[in-house]
């Protein structure tokens, strides 16, 4: 079971889950988007759940243990929301692998449970047949039973189960209303002793020769047979949800309020975010103080205190931040509302040759470009998706920020443009926004004409009614989002910092450590000098450079080293002073212009080589963003 | 005026018909004919249950004016280029009746 692990997110030694082969059932859930199954999923499982990745491809797998009254516990696997098993977006493809058993090191699940929104079942009942193809044994749950009632629709679901030849419930997963029918059906699944049959999942039936369209008619007429002879009454349309979407999806309001969702997702990343970063911040400074002076002068103190508690500290402080966008992008999807935002963003995303799934990427991409990639594979054409990805890393996103602050605060002067709110200053961090908003625009424009070209995909969203969202189920979304960026923290950073700390730190002089000069890390400086001499940079900020390709916040640890400056938030005021003198102010607007757009950020080129299956678009990725950035840096440096 | 047409179209064969779903206007119920679309980008319409023979209701138009359809209880947003990719025929009286 360890290689269940191997590519994931989660420590492999944690005991909650999957503790040996076949040790518990294994049951999967699977229905289309917005049918419920995720609040199901945390109904069952509560705090005993885990995000991971599957082998090979960056698709989270969200796995968890359900307990059962009596000791009994199965374990479940949430699988992504998907309409049908075509495999064109990597959700379908994960979804059609699990169920046929062909996951490495993920055995074929035992048993399913099929959600869907009883509010649409005719059409969340497409998804029934080719899964009960399968002959896995099914449990159907019709969630969000209420809501059906309450709006005047009726199902005789007894007649539906015989109908279908399958076992069937009612739920509502955010009242509980029906969840002990759903661990009775969990209870009775025994573990397969035998290796599962060869399984196939396709849309169109194996061995029948129809075509597509034939085989997807024949389906819907069993469908809505099926659904007849159990009565189906269809409920109302929900009024609540129709008067909202006449505001969301106005021609006036519907854009003004997009537009004031952004601007608030915006608002509460830079100023709400701060408190807490300052106290996060004040945290791992005082943390660190206590080890310091607990412990000896010695290598390994300086080790701990200069190498880990400031490289690996100066990226935790941007947990609140993530965690806070996390939050709002979790009310904004579970709310309906993100469905509407990628409507009206669908236009404005056509026109630069990306399409409206790509907003909630691009967004993301505000905070840290990894989850922003992940979110990218929603986008279920191949070639938008590989678009969408390859320009996301041009958002502003929140590593940027350090150097930014840094830079603009040493050499734009603070003088006022519009009014006392409005100076020189914050023109500037916005000027460097917008340039790489204009960065991203333009190259997926480019790449839609050049290497992705193809004719235009389509564009299909569902609109699901608006719900009030489960705050249990964000906040256990916000639990492991903690927990997958505090390892990318402890390993990533962590690996880093101790390798620029080592490379200060030799050749040994009779005294210690070398001066920064000698040190391996300054003789590889000297190296690159020549390069990055055009524009106007000495080797000092050419290691400060180098270093920020593993993170691009790190050079601002860096050149604080790298100047004598021992704790870079205490002193910064003389590395300001440092950077005045080594650098003019054309240089300096250089190396801001080269932050937007190079692609200094290590874990956003393994992320970008697992989601594409190759090394192909991480290196031109990589490649085209260092040479824009090298050109932008040198034209900054000869305009100013 | 509106009867005229439909008796026009429920005599008329059922072929491909030339209306499209882009010029049905807005609370109209119509039945899909046929959907004028390349196999990969006709496959997500036909899992969401858009099949020739279902009823499609154009219920609202998108900030840009694409438009925003009822679809079996479901709600889903076309572009445009899309819509005029889906060959539709207006419902009879007597069918708009059942």
């Amino acid at each position: 079971m360890d290689e269940f692990y191997r590519e994931g997110e989660v420590n492999p030694s944690s005991s909650i889950l999957l503790e040996g082969p076949g040790d518990a059932p294994l049951v999967a859930m699977i229905g289309p988007p917005n049918s419920g199954k995720t609040t199901l999923f945390n109904r069952l499982t509560g705090l005993r759940q885990k995000v991971a990745n599957y082998p090979g491809v960056t698709v989270e797998k969200h796995v968890g243990r359900a307990h059962l009254p009596g000791d009994e516990f199965v374990d479940l696997v949430d699988l992504p929301g998907v309409h049908g098993f075509s495999a064109r977006s990597l959700d379908e493809q994960i979804t059609r692998d699990v169920l046929e058993g062909k996951i490495e090191g993920l055995r074929a699940p035992d048993a399913l449970v099929l959600i869907v929104d009883s509010t649409r079942i005719e059409s969340q009942l497409m998804l029934v047949e080719p899964v009960l193809e399968l002959e896995i044994p099914t449990l159907l749950v019709l969630n969000m039973w209420d809501e059906l009632e309450e709006r005047g629709g009726y199902l005789d679901d007894k007649v539906l189960g015989e109908q279908l030849g399958v076992e069937i419930t009612r739920t509502n997963a955010r009242s509980g209303l029906g969840v002990q029918e759903v661990q009775g059906f969990l209870a009775s699944v025994s573990p397969q002793q035998v290796t599962a049959p060869e399984r196939n999942l396709t849309n169109v039936p194996q061995g029948v020769a129809l075509p597509m369209m034939d085989a997807f008619t024949a389906r819907r007429q069993h469908v809505r047979r099926v659904v007849e002879a159990a009565g189906f009454g269809p409920p109302r349309p929900s009024g609540a949800s129709e008067r909202l979407d006449a505001i969301a999806l106005h021609k006036l309001w519907g854009p003004l309020l997009f537009l004031a969702v952004v601007i608030m997702v915006f608002q509460s990343i830079f100023t709400w975010a701060v408190p807490l970063m300052d106290g996060v911040e004040l945290l791992i400074a005082s943390s660190g103080e206590w080890i310091a002076a607990t412990l000896a002068d010695s290598w390994f103190r300086s080790l701990l205190i200069d190498g880990v508690w400031a490289g690996v500290g100066s990226v935790i402080v941007f947990l609140p931040q993530i965690l806070i966008l996390f939050l709002f992008l979790g009310v904004l999807e579970d709310s309906g509302y993100m469905a509407r935002a990628a409507v009206i963003a669908d236009r404005m995303m056509y026109r630069v040759g990306l399409q409206g799934r790509a907003f909630l990427p691009l967004l993301s991409g505000y905070a840290c470009a990894i989850p922003a990639i992940l979110a990218a594979r929603t986008v279920d054409d191949e070639r938008d998706r590989i678009a969408t990805i390859f320009v996301t890393p041009f958002m502003t996103c929140s590593a940027r920020l350090p150097v930014y602050a840094l830079l603009i605060a040493a050499f734009i002067p603070q003088r006022p443009i519009v009014g006392p709110f409005f100076g020189q200053q914050a023109a500037v961090l916005l000027g460097l926004y917008g340039l790489g908003i204009v960065a991203a625009v333009g190259t997926a424009f480019l790449l839609k004409r050049t290497l992705l070209k193809a004719s235009p995909g389509s564009f299909l969203m569902e609109l699901p009614p608006y719900r009030i969202p489960s705050f249990r189920s964000i906040g256990l979304r916000l639990i492991d989002r903690s927990k997958i960026f505090l390892r990318r923290a402890g390993t990533i950073i962590f690996a880093v910092t101790l390798v620029l700390w080592v490379l200060t730190q030799f050749p040994r002089t009779e005294a210690g450590p070398p001066p920064i000069d000698d040190s391996a890390l300054g003789q590889m400086g000297q190296v690159i000098e020549p390069v990055i001499e055009p524009l106007g940079y000495d080797w000092r900020i050419g290691v400060g450079l180098l270093t920020s390709l593993a993170a691009r916040e790190v050079i601002v640890g860096s050149l604080g080293t790298i100047y004598g400056v021992e704790d870079d938030s205490e002193d910064s005021i003389v590395l300001q002073e440092a950077l005045q003198r080594d650098l003019t102010v054309g240089s300096a607007i250089g190396l801001l212009v080269f932050f937007v757009f190079a692609l200094q950020c290590m874990s956003t080129v393994a992320v970008m080589r697992r989601e594409t299956a190759g090394w192909k678009w991480p290196l031109l990725q990589f490649t085209y963003m260092l040479t824009l950035a090298y050109v932008g840096a040198f034209i900054a440096v000869r305009i100013f | 005026m509106e009867i005229t047409e439909q008796n026009i179209r429920s005599s008329a064969p059922l072929d491909s018909g030339d209306l499209r779903l882009g010029e049905i206007p807005l609370q109209q119920t119509v039945e899909l004919v046929h959907i004028d679309l390349p196999a990969d980008q006709a496959e997500p319409l036909l899992e969401r249950g858009v099949l020739p023979g279902c009823r499609i209701c154009p219920v609202r138009s998108s900030p840009s004016g694409d438009p925003i359809i009822s679809v079996d209880g479901s709600l889903l947003a076309l572009r445009r280029e899309t819509a005029d990719c889906l060959c539709v025929r207006l419902l009879t009286a007597l069918q708009d009746v059942s």
